[in-house]
C-alpha cells in the first residue's frame, strides 16, 4: 500500500465540496484518505452515510486503534478526537474540545504531520471557525502539502480563510481543483 | 516527488521541525520515566499522540518554556504529584452513556445474572461515577439491586472522592433524560436523585450498593471475581499492548459465562479475545467469556 495519505477537515459547508472532491476520485484511488468533519452529535444521518453514498472508495467510520486501508476513506467518530498515532494505526480519546469541536481537525492535523512528515497532504474546506489552521501549519512545518479550499469557492470561508492569513496553506483551489491535484498525486504515486 | 515539494527554502524549517520533535518526544519519555519514579504511576502504554497533546496543555496550564520543566515541577512541588496524573489521564463521564449498551444489559444480560444468589459488578474506570450511579439504577429497575454489589475503581484519586459523594458533576438535564429513556427506563429519572441548590443527589439506597476503590488497571491486580465488567472509553487511552494487558485482567476477573462491556468505539477485533469471548452484540459492545472447555 502507498505510505502516502491525504487527511481532510471542514466544517460548515464543508460537505458540498468533500462530495464534489471525492466522488471524481477512481475506485482504485491509492492513498488512504481520512475526515474530520464536524458535525452535530445528535444528527441521525452521519458523515459516513452521506459520503459512501457519493464515493466510489470504501467508506468507514474509524474504531480506536483502527488500521489504515488503502482505497478508503475513514471517517472520525462524532464526540471523540482522532489522533494518527502511528504509520499504521489510529487512536481515539474523550479530551476536552477544542475551537468548540470534537472531533478537531487540529488534533488529526497535528498527529498526521509527527507521523507522515512530507507523505501526507492536508485539505482546509468551508468552515465557520478556526479550527484546522494550526493544524495545517503543521503539516506545512513537517514539510506535508497543505491546500485550503479558495474562499471564493467556500459556502464559509472563515476556516481556510484562518488558514490562509497564518501562511498554512502552499496551494489555495477549488474543489475541482484539489480533485485534479489528488489525481495526480495518485498517478504519481503508482508510477513508484 | 515532484508536485508536494514545495521549495528548497522549506526544507531547512523542516529540519527544525524534525529535530524540535525528536527533543519533544525525547522530553516526554524522560517525563514518563520521572512520574514512574517519583509516584509510581506507569503512563508508559498510553496510546502516544493522545497522552503527548495532554502533556503539552500541561506545560501550557502550568506556565512553563518546555515538556522538561514539568519534570522539574514534578520533583521538587509536592502537589504536583497527583495534579499531574490527574491532568493526564482523562475524566469524562454522563448518565446512560451508550444507551443502546444498557438497554442490551437491561434486556439480555441482567436476566442471566438473576440466577446468580448474589451478583459483583466492576466498573473499572469509573471516572466521576455516572456509569456507576446508572449500574445501579438499572438494577433496582430490574429488581436486582438487592444482593448486588458494584465495584467502581479509578486510577484518579480526585474523581473517587466527588464519586462517592453521589452528587452529579452537572445537573440532570434533557440529554440525560433521553439517553435513560433510550436505556429502556420508564420511570422519571429525577426520582433516584434528590436535589438541594441546583446539586443533584443520587438517592442513598442506590449509592448503599456502591464501593468506590482505587485501583490501577495497568499496574493492579484483578480486583474482584466479577458476573459483569465494564470498562468503557477506558482502553482509547492505551496503546494495543496494553489493551491487551487490561483485557487479560477482565478476563481473568469474570467468572465462567461473565459479561464484558467496552466502549462504543472500542472493538476486540486484532486482539486475541476475540477467540476467548464471544460476540453477545456487536454494537453494544457486549461479550461473554466462554466456558473453558469451548476453548
Amino acid at each position: 500500500m502507498s505510505d502516502f495519505s491525504v487527511f481532510i477537515g471542514g466544517s460548515a459547508g464543508s460537505i458540498a465540496p468533500l462530495i464534489s472532491i471525492l466522488s471524481r476520485l477512481p475506485a482504485n484511488f491509492s492513498p488512504s484518505i481520512t475526515l474530520v468533519i464536524h458535525s452535530n452529535e445528535d444528527s441521525k444521518s452521519t458523515v459516513t452515510d452521506v459520503i459512501a453514498n457519493n464515493c466510489p472508495l470504501t467508506v468507514i467510520e474509524i474504531s480506536d486503534k483502527g488500521h489504515f486501508k488503502s482505497n478508503t476513506v475513514h471517517v472520525a467518530p462524532g464526540g471523540y478526537h482522532l489522533y494518527v498515532e502511528n504509520k499504521k494505526h489510529f487512536s481515539l480519546s474523550i479530551d476536552k474540545k477544542i475551537h468548540f469541536s470534537r472531533p478537531s481537525i487540529d488534533v488529526l492535523f497535528t498527529s498526521a504531520a509527527e507521523v507522515f512528515k512530507n507523505h501526507c497532504i492536508a485539505i482546509l474546506l468551508s468552515g465557520a471557525n478556526g479550527d484546522g489552521a494550526e493544524g495545517l501549519l503543521n503539516i506545512k512545518k513537517h514539510g506535508g502539502l497543505t491546500v485550503a479550499q479558495s474562499p471564493a469557492s467556500a459556502q464559509v470561508d472563515i476556516m481556510p480563510q484562518t488558514a490562509i492569513d497564518k501562511g498554512a496553506a502552499a496551494k489555495v483551489l477549488s474543489p475541482k481543483e484539489i480533485s485534479h491535484l489528488l489525481l495526480r498525486i495518485n498517478d504519481e504515486y503508482s508510477l513508484l | 516527488m515532484v508536485i508536494t515539494r514545495q521549495g528548497e527554502t522549506t526544507i531547512l524549517d523542516e529540519q527544525d521541525t524534525r529535530l524540535t520533535l525528536k527533543t519533544e518526544n525525547l522530553e516526554i519519555k524522560l517525563l514518563i520515566t520521572a512520574i514512574k519514579e517519583k509516584t509510581g504511576y506507569d503512563l508508559s502504554g498510553y496510546a502516544q499522540a493522545s497522552i503527548k497533546r495532554r502533556i503539552k496543555q500541561l506545560v501550557v496550564d502550568e506556565n512553563v518554556g518546555h515538556i522538561s520543566d514539568l519534570i522539574a515541577k514534578l520533583l521538587h512541588s509536592p502537589q504536583s504529584e497527583s495534579h499531574f496524573i490527574n491532568s493526564l489521564t482523562v475524566n469524562v463521564s454522563e448518565l446512560f452513556r451508550h444507551p443502546q449498551s444498557f438497554l442490551q444489559l437491561r434486556e439480555s444480560v441482567l436476566p442471566y445474572l438473576a440466577s446468580f444468589p448474589r451478583r459483583d459488578i466492576w466498573i473499572a474506570g469509573c471516572s466521576t461515577g455516572e456509569e456507576a450511579y446508572s449500574m445501579a439504577i438499572l438494577l433496582e429497575e430490574v429488581g436486582l439491586l438487592k444482593n448486588t454489589q458494584i465495584h467502581a475503581t479509578d486510577i484518579n484519586t480526585d474523581v473517587l472522592k466527588k464519586a462517592q459523594t453521589g452528587v452529579l458533576s452537572k445537573a440532570l438535564n434533557k440529554g440525560d433524560a433521553a439517553r435513560y429513556q433510550a436505556s429502556g427506563g420508564t420511570a422519571s429519572l429525577s426520582k433516584y436523585f434528590s436535589t438541594a441548590y441546583n446539586k443533584n443527589k443520587l438517592s442513598q439506597f442506590l449509592l448503599d450498593h456502591i464501593s468506590f476503590s482505587h485501583h490501577n488497571i495497568l499496574q493492579d491486580q484483578v480486583f474482584c471475581s466479577a458476573q459483569l465488567v465494564l470498562c468503557r472509553n477506558v482502553m482509547i487511552y492505551f496503546d494495543i499492548e496494553t489493551q491487551c494487558h487490561a483485557l487479560t485482567l477482565f478476563n481473568n476477573s469474570l467468572v465462567q459465562n461473565g459479561y464484558l462491556v467496552i466502549g462504543e468505539k472500542e472493538s476486540l477485533i486484532n486482539t486475541p479475545f476475540c477467540r476467548l469471548l464471544k460476540t453477545i452484540d456487536e454494537p453494544a459492545k457486549i461479550y461473554q467469556r466462554k466456558n473453558l472447555e469451548n476453548v
